[in-house]
């Protein structure tokens, strides 16, 4: 399976803050031509900078619950990596395709590191379980309407 | 058709520890692994389960919210401030009369309207799915905001004391924000912040394994956040009967002098003078919220249900998928007592099941055992026993509760035979009792003790480690079976006091603890009977006396089947919850719940009935996928288990403390040492965090408000 890797230093949009930390979101993006029955990615920031504070559901009907992620995040303490994936039951007309949010991700920054991001996508799939080229990127999350 | 097709497509190789974390087949590292088998059930429930929730997320607005706004307008912001709808008249403090107070009680002038307390929680929806003796259920919490400024929500409420919370999702719209599992301080921490820079943010404490506290921060003005909830637990059996229980309020906690951690029973009026410490805010008796429960089950019993009831009038449906749904009929039920549903399926005999379950991740299994006693004990003839009642006789068992437990243990002498002693120690502030001694249970003596019992009544505190101490520190007759009965409501906060004082102090005795009333304790009737190696039952509003005694008669008639050994044939077990395999009596059966490697078959449980050794076998019936569920129980028991520990034990170092939080931690699952934590970082609302405002709560129904709560 081809993995891409996306090192990023990312131009956050944080509201910036005096203190020691920062609240921001990340919204993570799936490009292909299939449709996305399943997906699993690994997020990890290098710094030590991160603490995720929440995992969102992305912009896909067929994806309407929160997604799952492991637990080894928080085993690390620091939870400076973590795996979320989720899957879909729609029919296939309903999955998404083409560049799709497929989560935000909620974050507590340190405000006096930079921080260094790293995502890659570990598994992506059609339907029928067989894996479908994709791509992954992320992006500051624009900010929510009231 | 389309989801079963998916089911079996997309390789669903991991569902971690109920996370429901899925690994997919395409990647080269991930295609030599096998394929698990379809697990529709399960997925399909996940959809049905996840519409019904949503049926119910339909906001709307206080009818108070124009009052509020007045009000508020007055405020600084950041002030603690509470709204109120000024009631025509002023409320007598002779109208709190027992009961529910928020259907019950009348207004001066308003003789059938109860007054309007604006408040955030507006409804409660329970989703729960039945499997066997399993019950995966999911509680949405929905708080709007009826006020003119942003509010920060805090409300206390209670979940059954052996449920596996595992799943926090904050809602905001059509955006679900699954919350990350922290240690407390660290989510406490994370919390503030968010909350003090205006984010929206959600946080989920244990201070009980059955009191938890929800907080939601930054509540707009006419908007709304909800919360969804998701644990396991296992039902109770008795005679016949599954109970699925959900507790819809915190009963008032009476707080012996010196309390290390308290939980306290205050009023609306006080909470809002921003008390120190853990508090539940109680509505006056003729004050009512918006705060509304639904309730659906789903049976999936796999065979018919021959006979159900409930402690609320329901509705009884079948489902497509044969399975019976229960509804509670009034979609706007007052949570003010325990929803009880009791079951039975149909055939004859229960048979003792062995359900298991392997996580494909680390290859550990886990399994779950009903043993059920083998047929015949119950032709077995008793010896003399030794009977102590223990009655509560403080404030809060004022009234029905009172009468109800006289009641009861007046139907149990007559139940006794002439060479049974008994024993009657009754306890509030202190603790004094019917004799010196054993008392032989002779018709003269019975008529006396009746006599005795008449005279008592609830009034003054909850001093329990009296009536603990006094009740198992009793002389013993070594000739007669010694059974304690404890009966009280369990309105404490001093819980792990009152566990290792029966822990330090059991001695030959068991205990048979009765629970009283409609939202009682469960936690410390379920640990009690756990640790005096005895059972436990519930004395509802409803229930009669003389049925409950004549079950424990029925229990401590007959010989319980003693010192249990189990051969586990081809498993390899380790991590058995209770570590201590309990007595077995007639109708009750014993939950073991452990770990294991190997592959499970037949296994042999040995035991001692009247002096002969018995044995029986337990086939392992169950592996599916379904029964992944077994892996946050085992945690939840373990976590359970140390904790009684930590209530006896000195733990200097903090070694058990250490134990639970990475128990917690590895199985995501609640504790005294984690918490829930979710933030929206993507918006922050405008100016200040708001005020803070406690939600407010019935007392529970039967209990009087006048007795149990601080003004």
């Amino acid at each position: 399976m081809r993995t891409l890797m996306i090192l990023l230093a990312l131009a956050l949009s944080a509201v910036a803050v005096a203190e020691e930390v920062e609240f921001t979101a990340i919204d993570v993006y799936v490009q292909t031509d299939e449709p996305l029955a399943a997906w699993q990615f690994l997020l990890q920031e290098r710094n030590g900078a991160m603490q995720v504070v929440g995992v969102e559901n992305g912009e896909s009907p067929a994806y309407t619950r929160a997604p799952y992620y492991d637990r080894e995040a928080v085993n690390l303490g620091t939870a400076d990596r973590i795996i979320v994936a989720d899957y879909s039951l729609a029919k296939t007309a309903d999955l998404p395709r083409g560049r799709v949010r497929i989560a935000t991700l909620h974050l507590m920054l340190k405000s006096d590191l930079q921080p260094d991001f790293d995502i890659s996508l570990v598994a992506a799939a059609r339907p029928d379980g067989q894996h479908l080229d994709a791509t992954i990127s992320v992006e500051p999350t624009a900010r929510k309407k009231p | 058709m389309n989801k079963r097709r998916s089911v079996h497509t997309v390789k669903l190789l991991s569902f971690l520890s109920g996370l429901a974390f899925v690994l997919i087949g395409c990647s080269q590292s991930l295609h030599d692994m096998q394929a698990e088998p379809a697990k529709a059930g399960t997925l399909e429930q996940v959809v049905v389960t996840a519409s019904r929730a949503m049926s119910a997320n339909t906001g709307f607005l206080h009818s108070f919210a124009d009052i509020a706004t007045d009000a508020l307008a007055l405020v600084a912001p950041g002030e603690e401030v509470w709204v109120i709808a000024k009631p025509a008249t002023e409320v007598q403090s002779d109208d709190q009369v027992p009961g529910s107070g928020a259907m019950v009680a009348k207004l001066p002038g308003e003789q059938d309207t109860p007054k309007d307390v604006p408040l955030p929680l507006e409804h409660t929806s329970v989703n729960a799915s039945i499997n066997g003796y399993i019950s995966t259920v999911d509680v949405r919490q929905r708080f709007g905001n009826p006020f003119s400024e942003k509010i920060e929500a805090v409300y206390m409420f209670p979940l059954p004391q052996d449920a596996a919370v595992s799943e926090f999702v904050m809602v905001i719209g059509e955006r679900r924000i699954r919350g990350i599992l922290r240690e407390k301080e660290e989510a406490e921490a994370i919390y503030a912040e968010a909350r003090s820079r205006g984010y929206q943010a959600s946080l989920l404490l244990q201070h009980r394994p059955n009191i938890f506290e929800q907080k939601v921060a930054n509540i707009e003005p006419g908007k709304t956040i909800e919360v969804d909830i998701r644990y396991f637990n296992t039902l109770a059996y008795n005679d016949g009967w599954y109970s699925f229980v959900f507790p819809t309020v915190v009963g008032p906690r009476f707080n012996p002098p010196g309390s290390t951690d308290p939980i306290g029973a205050v009023s609306r009026d006080k909470s809002k003078r921003g008390l120190p410490g853990k508090n539940v805010s109680y509505l006056r008796p003729n004050e009512r919220s918006a705060h509304d429960i639904d309730i659906t089950v789903d049976v999936q019993a796999g065979v018919p249900v021959e006979d159900l009831n409930a402690s609320h009038e329901i509705l009884t449906t079948e489902s497509q998928f044969g399975s019976t749904v229960v509804t509670l009929k009034n979609k706007d039920t007052i949570p003010n007592k325990d929803f009880i549903l009791n079951f039975r399926v149909a055939g004859d005999t229960i048979k003792s099941k062995l359900l298991t379950w392997v996580d494909p991740a680390t290859n550990q299994g886990y399994f779950t055992m009903m043993m059920y006693p083998p047929a015949g004990i119950e032709r077995l003839e008793r010896r003399p026993v030794e009977i102590v009642f223990v009655l509560d006789c403080s404030g809060s068992m004022n009234g029905r509760p009172i009468e109800q437990a006289k009641g009861a243990v007046s139907a149990a002498l007559g139940m006794l035979q002439e060479n049974d002693t008994f024993q009657i120690i009754r306890f509030s502030d202190n603790a004094s009792q019917f004799g010196s001694a054993p008392v032989q249970a002779t018709a003269e003596n019975i008529a006396l003790a009746r006599d005795y019992l008449r005279r008592l009544h609830g009034s003054g505190g909850t001093m329990m480690i009296e009536g603990v101490k006094t009740a198992l520190n009793f002389p013993h007759d070594p000739e007669r079976l010694r059974f304690v009965s404890f009966m009280t409501d369990g309105y404490i906060g001093n819980e792990v006091d009152i566990i290792a004082a029966v822990h330090n102090n059991i001695g030959a005795s068991r205990i048979f603890s009765f629970g009283v009333g409609s939202s009682v304790n469960r936690y410390l009737l379920e640990r009690m009977a756990k640790e005096g190696r005895g059972v436990v039952a519930y004395l509802g509003p409803k229930d009669s006396g003389r049925d409950i005694m004549s079950a424990l008669f029925k229990r401590i008639s007959h010989p319980a089947m003693t010192d249990l050994s189990i051969d586990w044939g081809n498993m390899s077990v380790s991590d058995v919850y209770p570590s201590k395999v309990p007595d077995m009596f007639v109708g009750r059966p014993v939950f073991i719940t452990g770990r294991f490697l190997g592959e499970p078959d037949t296994v042999n449980v040995t035991g001692r009935v009247a002096g002969q050794t018995r044995m029986f076998a337990v086939d392992a019936a169950d592996s599916a996928e379904r029964n992944q569920e077994i892996s946050k129980i085992w945690a939840r028991l373990r976590i359970a288990d140390l904790s009684d520990q930590q209530a006896w034990q000195r733990d200097p170092y903090g070694e058990l403390a250490t134990a639970i939080l990475n128990t917690a931690l590895q199985y995501q699952l609640m504790s005294a040492y984690t918490a829930f934590v979710a933030v929206d970082s993507s918006y922050v609302t405008e100016g200040d965090h708001g005020t803070t405002v406690h939600q407010a709560v019935p007392v529970p129904e039967g209990v009087r408000y006048d007795t149990t709560v601080e003004n």
